[in-house]
């Protein structure tokens, strides 16, 4: 039976229970190639969401199920209880899907872009004007409506490609690495849209291979590899679950570091030395010791904070790849 | 489906390669193949002529030529028809007539008038014309000599017309439209040709869909799976029609082409414009590549052309070419449409040339619709 929904059930449902998706041992597998293996996580109403992996981790095959492009060999993806492979119209109504590429006629005007993908959302009319007018304010390009796309920057683009994906005001917005390919300054306007459009109640699920991104803008986040879901969580709990603690120390003349207790691993980085440790303060406090007794000219010591590289390293057993 | 018909069909107008093949092409071709061959009604047969005798005889001989319509005396100002042999030897003349000395004195002794024919073999074609000309007005001597001679034996000029009147007379009877000329082979046909060329273009639009990724991410939207098809569909119906009715237009107005019942001619076009966009639709869906879709695209547009009688009438080629013919669309949409435009044929007498052409669409889509799920699960993976 199919599942319909209106925005007052979404709303209320999605109060109630505070998971707005529940994806469950997802397997995908293409000829011979194993895309995905278990994936599993669950995004909450109103997160901001980062799908966190290398390229070929499964993370475009997992958001082009969610999204009903594909299916799914094994598993499930409820939204809001409901199969998204039972009920496309739900999926296409509540999500609003932006992929990697650029998809969009280049040839037409931004203007005409956002008809044709409001019109293939079901918006008509007077609505799918006020929306087209809205979402080109929101992404600046209000005044280069009317040209052809293929005139445009390549951050330009995404912000169009993105804006094509939430004229039905989509309740879960996904975004498949949507920064690829673009300078800094670009970027950070598409962070900016991004943090706007959760500030303003719309889940995100964020894919990217890029952690500073992640950490810039997820709460929670869920790390994929070779198929699988290695671990998932708000950013701070990971971090202080998988990251590893340590201390940075940068002195003159010093061309190796005595062996120190609680010091796990010691590598050498930049001008300085970074001390793996458990125990940073009992580590920190022996340094300043060790220093001060061997007169070493320290210009620097301090506590590093775990990074998700570190996550990442320590979960999967290799640096992130590009 | 609106949006997408609408979209789609503001890409093809942008897309400069469609106009090429679509219009400039077979405009070129009418333009040409009408400059060459359009005027082959009023064409007229040049006929040298060497007169030895210039004797009155040879000169009412010349006369009577060249007041028969179509034909053009030009005599020659050498007199030595040596040089005149020469220039046939180096193709720069097809035939010569030579009226040699005494040709008038022959005839007034009831001898035979010596005239000769020198002619190049190479081109037969071209002096076949001169030949009939040449026994026509013999004949009409032959007739004259044998009234004198009926009359000189006192045979009355009543009966001796009926015995040298002709046993069997052959009367010309037009049983087609007016105006039938070798436009009403070119348009048509190069239209018909020009018109399978869309498959390209379709084949295109498809690939680029998948390639881009935009094939993928409508199947995130509400679009189904059969409005997006029809909505791809349709704007190459729309698109064909006009590509038919802009060339049937500039025969019309161009070559004064007659275009017979217009609302037979109409449904022709759009069972055209379904037969080639069903057709173009299934191989956009059937084939691996764009590549492999223009290579197919010309082999049935030209393999098409040239067995369907698009290029010349189907009844100037081997009898196995017309049968191969008959099982191309092409051959039933020039059929129909010489039917109506050069053989004033109405609705009723092209029924099975319109059925054949929706057939031939019909089969398309119905193959489009069994691999368009395989085409959405490449584009989607």
């Amino acid at each position: 039976m199919e599942t319909v929904l209106n925005s007052e059930s979404f709303n209320a449902q999605s109060q109630s229970a505070n998971t707005l998706l529940e994806v469950s041992h997802l397997k995908k597998t293409y000829g011979k190639k194993q895309a995905l293996e278990d994936v599993t996580f669950s995004v909450k109403a109103g997160s901001c969401f980062g799908l966190l992996g290398p390229n070929g981790a499964g993370k475009s095959t997992t958001m082009k199920i969610l999204t009903g492009i594909i299916k799914a060999d094994g598993g499930s993806a409820n939204l809001l209880g409901t199969d998204v492979s039972k009920d496309k119209n739900m999926v296409s109504k509540y999500i609003g899907y932006v992929p990697q590429e650029i998809t969009l006629y280049e040839q037409l005007s931004a203007y005409d872009n956002l008809v044709f993908f409001g019109e293939a959302y079901g918006i008509r009319g007077s609505e799918l004007k006020r929306r087209i007018n809205e979402v080109l304010e929101d992404t600046g390009l209000s005044e280069r409506a009317k040209d052809a796309v293929k005139t445009f920057s390549g951050g330009m683009k995404r912000r169009i490609n993105i804006a094509c994906a939430l004229l039905h005001r989509p309740k879960l917005l996904i975004l498949d690495e949507p920064t690829v390919g673009i300078d800094p300054q670009s970027r950070n306007r598409i962070f900016e849209m991004i943090r706007a459009l959760n500030q303003s109640g719309i889940t995100i699920i964020y894919s990217t291979h890029y952690m500073e991104e992640v950490e810039t803008l997820c709460d929670e986040i869920a790390i994929i590899d070779h198929g699988n879901v290695m671990a998932q969580g708000p950013l701070g709990e990971l971090l202080e679950r998988f990251g590893q603690r340590a201390i940075y120390i940068e002195t003159s003349g010093l061309t190796e570091i005595p062996q120190l207790p609680h010091v796990m691993k010691t590598r050498k980085e930049g001008s300085g030395w970074v001390l793996e440790t458990d125990q940073v303060s009992n580590v920190m406090t022996n340094l300043i010791k060790l220093a001060a007794d061997n007169h070493w000219d320290v210009k620097q010591i301090e506590v590093v904070r775990p990074s998700l590289e570190t996550v990442f390293l320590s979960l999967t057993g290799t640096a992130l790849r590009d | 489906m609106k949006s997408i018909i609408v979209k789609e069909l503001k890409l093809i107008l942008k897309e400069k390669r469609s106009y090429f093949f679509l219009l400039i092409m077979p405009l070129l071709m009418i333009v040409m193949f009408g400059s060459v061959f359009g005027n082959t009604d009023d064409s007229t047969v040049d006929i040298h002529v060497i007169d030895q005798d210039h004797s009155l005889a040879s000169k009412a001989f010349l006369s009577q030529m060249g007041h028969i319509k179509g034909i053009n005396l030009e005599k020659t100002a050498s007199k030595n028809t040596k040089d005149e042999i020469d220039k046939i030897k180096k193709g720069q003349l097809s035939s010569v007539i030579v009226i040699n000395k005494g040709f008038q004195k022959a005839l007034k002794e009831g001898k035979q008038a010596d005239l000769k024919l020198y002619q190049d073999p190479s081109s037969a074609s071209s002096v076949a014309p001169v030949k009939a000309v040449l026994k026509n007005i013999a004949n009409g001597y032959r007739e004259q000599k044998l009234s004198q001679t009926l009359a000189a034996k006192g045979i009355s000029k009543e009966d001796i017309s009926k015995t040298l009147a002709q046993p069997i007379v052959i009367k010309d009877v037009n049983t087609t439209a007016t105006g039938i000329n070798y436009i009403s082979q070119i348009v048509p046909g190069m239209t018909v040709m020009f018109v399978f060329y869309i498959m390209i273009s379709m084949a295109k639009r498809f690939f680029d869909e998948k390639k881009s990724g935009l094939l993928a991410r409508v199947q995130s939207t509400t679009v189904k799976p059969y409005q997006y098809l029809i909505g791809m569909w349709l704007p190459f119906v729309i698109i064909v029609f006009a590509q038919c009715v802009l060339l049937f237009a500039f025969g019309h107005w161009v070559y004064n082409l007659n275009l017979g019942d217009l609302a037979a001619l109409g449904l022709i076009i759009i069972c055209i414009s379904i037969c080639s966009s069903g057709l173009g639709l299934a191989l956009s869906l059937i084939v691996s590549s764009e590549n492999m879709a223009m290579v197919i695209s010309q082999i049935i547009a030209l393999g098409g052309a040239m067995v369907g009688g698009l290029w010349m009438p189907s009844y100037l080629m081997p009898s196995f070419v017309q049968t191969i013919g008959q099982f191309t669309p092409q051959f039933w949409a020039q059929k129909s449409l010489q039917d109506v435009i050069a053989r004033g044929a109405h609705i009723g007498n092209v029924i099975d040339g319109l059925a054949i052409l929706t057939a031939f669409g019909i089969v398309g889509l119905i193959v489009a619709m069994i691999c368009f799920p395989r085409f959405l699960r490449s584009a989607a993976n």
